[in-house]
């Protein structure tokens, strides 16, 4: 268990964040400068916040209002860098066994030869950082960060120096890290679907606050503001309000769309004729559709950019007057190639998947 | 006869080496402080830390003679236990040290900043201490900067006479180093005396100019020598 506040007052930036972790996989995300790296240094001990306490299994490592503080090599909180900081004049092994020097030579030599069969780099223990590419310096920074046994590890963006094809296997292996470590592990990231994968929780983080905390699948299906919205994927963000309300679905105005549109309404959420909404959906939910019904709109493609496995293509709805709102739309390379730009085509969002944002 | 010149050769790398050492910790121990300190006096300090480099040897000496001096606060404090530093074996390091110190202490704090701090943290997390951290960190990273300062210090020890000359003086035997017995022997017309003694003075030089080259390369070698053990795979 992981509890953690911190308060920290820089010019321009303010950080005021709280949370708990309980042996879990919690994913800080949020876009640069919002103080997801700042949240580790200060659980870490590199930082002191302005005001905060930190309690890791029990064990006061910050207490401002007490006067606690203990310096960063008593925490027991490991931690892997975004440039992975490893020692260039150490070899492998020399790096991995930094932070276990007051164990006996033998056991340091096992625990350095465990780690590295671990981490899948046996043969590299002789090798200096600057020889070994960027996959297997990440290794080697996870291995040392894990060899004192941390209590919690922390991982700052691990995974954005490294090209896509090692990220995707390294995030594969770094997904049976808990096999093997059983603390709580924090990890930082701008990427969603990186957090996506590799955690159980996520705490998104803007401009220094904590805007929602939630199990990974909430915080996809149910985002709790604009910003949470737009950061895990909802391209199509509209302004709207209630028309009605029938039993489990709702009727909204969306001017941008020039008509209505039914969505679900969310559990635990109380709606009100004439209240202002935003609604959203994912480019890769919307379909295209032949003929017109509800949630329907002809609208015409504007510009289709094709990528490798599907085309992303903006539609802008053709009810609606001067200013274009458009929709994106992720098509798969079988359904874009029977439209066109300049082509029009009706649009389909299904209820289900548009969700409704109140504040 | 050759009391006149070995006199002069010893009192001086006596002199260089004791004043070298000193300069080295002294020099890093401040540089180190520095690097990490941000208080409001920053700018105060370490004007007077380059002070000595800045203003003529020979202001600096005098200031020296006002410190160490009979009135002078150690100087008084130096008479109780019946001692005096002015033209004595001590004043010539005193006074090279003084002069040496500017020079490690700029060169070795710009090594220090240089140093990757995220390094310096991971080595925190992992446990280490301060005390660690800078031994098995921070010098070894900025070694090759904290080498140079440590050359031109030495440099400077060798070269030193302006502030050697007021706090030291010129006792043959006891206080005169070469570059001093060289402005004496010319002053009396000693021509030759002179000569050899710059002769003495070049092969110094070049042999610590050579010995600093070697040691260089051979961390040089060393580096060249971990990158090209290539990986086989």
């Amino acid at each position: 268990m992981l509890e953690v506040r911190a308060k920290r007052k820089l010019p321009g930036f303010t950080l005021d964040v709280a949370f708990s972790v309980n042996q879990e996989i919690l994913a800080i995300l949020g876009p640069s400068g919002s103080g997801k790296t700042m949240t580790l240094q200060c659980i870490s001990g590199l930082v002191r916040p302005d005001e905060g306490y930190v309690n890791l299994n029990g064990k006061v490592l910050l207490d401002t209002a007490k006067g606690i503080n203990l310096p960063a090599r008593q925490r027991k909180v490991g931690f892997v860098f975004q440039n992975y900081a490893l020692f260039p004049h150490l070899t492998v092994s020399q790096n991995i066994g930094y932070g276990i020097r007051h164990l006996a030579a033998k056991e340091i030599k096992d625990r350095v030869a465990e780690l590295l069969e671990k981490m899948n780099i046996q043969r590299l223990g002789d090798r200096y950082p600057r020889q070994l590419s960027a996959g297997q310096q990440q290794r080697v920074a996870v291995a040392r960060a894990l060899a004192p046994e941390p209590e919690v590890l922390l991982l700052d963006e691990p995974f954005s120096a490294l090209d896509s094809l090692v990220k995707e296997r390294l995030q594969l292996e770094l997904q049976t890290l808990h096999r093997f470590y059983r603390g709580n592990m924090l990890f930082v990231t701008h990427d969603l679907t990186e957090g996506y994968k590799f955690s159980s929780k996520i705490a998104v983080f803007e401009s220094g606050r904590i805007v929602q905390h939630d199990d990974k699948e909430k915080v996809i299906t149910s985002p709790s503001n604009h910003t949470v919205a737009r950061l895990v994927g909802f391209k199509n963000l509209m302004e709207g309000s209630i028309i009605e309300i029938q039993g489990a679905t709702t009727l909204i105005e969306v001017p941008e769309l020039g008509g209505h549109l039914r969505a679900m309404i969310p559990k635990n959420l109380s709606l009100t004729t004439n209240q202002r909404v935003t609604i959203g959906i994912r480019p890769e939910y919307v379909r295209l559709s032949e003929r017109p019904g509800e949630n329907t709109f002809l609208s015409t493609v504007d510009r289709m950019s094709e990528g490798v496995a599907s085309t992303n293509c903006f539609f802008h709805v053709n009810t609606v007057g001067v200013t274009r709102h458009y929709i994106m739309v992720i098509l798969s390379q079988l359904d874009s190639c029977v439209i066109k730009e300049g082509q029009s085509n009706y649009l389909y969002l299904p209820p289900e998947h548009v969700v409704v944002i109140t504040n | 006869m050759t009391e006149t010149y070995l006199a002069p050769l010893w009192i001086s790398l006596k002199t260089v080496i004791v004043a070298t050492a000193i300069t080295f910790f002294l020099g890093i121990a401040a540089a180190r402080w520095m690097a990490h300190y941000s208080g409001k006096l920053k700018g105060l300090i370490d004007g007077l830390f380059i002070l000595p480099l800045v203003l003529p040897p020979t202001v600096v000496g005098l200031g020296l003679l006002l410190i160490f001096g009979k009135n002078g606060p150690i100087g008084e404090f130096l008479a109780l236990f019946n001692t005096t530093i002015v033209f004595s074996w001590p004043a010539t390091v005193i006074s090279a040290v003084t002069m040496s110190f500017p020079l490690m202490y700029m060169t070795a704090r710009g090594a220090f900043e240089q140093v990757d701090t995220h390094v310096e943290d991971a080595a925190r997390t992992l446990g280490a201490s301060e005390w660690r951290v800078f031994w098995s960190v921070t010098l070894p990273l900025a070694w090759p900067g904290v080498a140079a300062a440590t050359a031109l210090s030495l440099a400077r020890c060798l070269g030193e006479f302006g502030a050697t000359l007021m706090l030291a003086g010129n006792i043959p035997g006891r206080t005169a180093t070469i570059p001093v017995a060289i402005y004496f022997s010319i002053q009396a017309g000693d021509m030759n005396e002179a000569l050899i003694l710059v002769g003495i003075v070049l092969v110094i030089a070049f042999g610590a100019l050579a010995a600093i080259a070697y040691w260089k390369g051979k961390a040089y070698k060393a580096r060249a020598m971990m990158v090209n053990r290539e990986s086989v795979e």
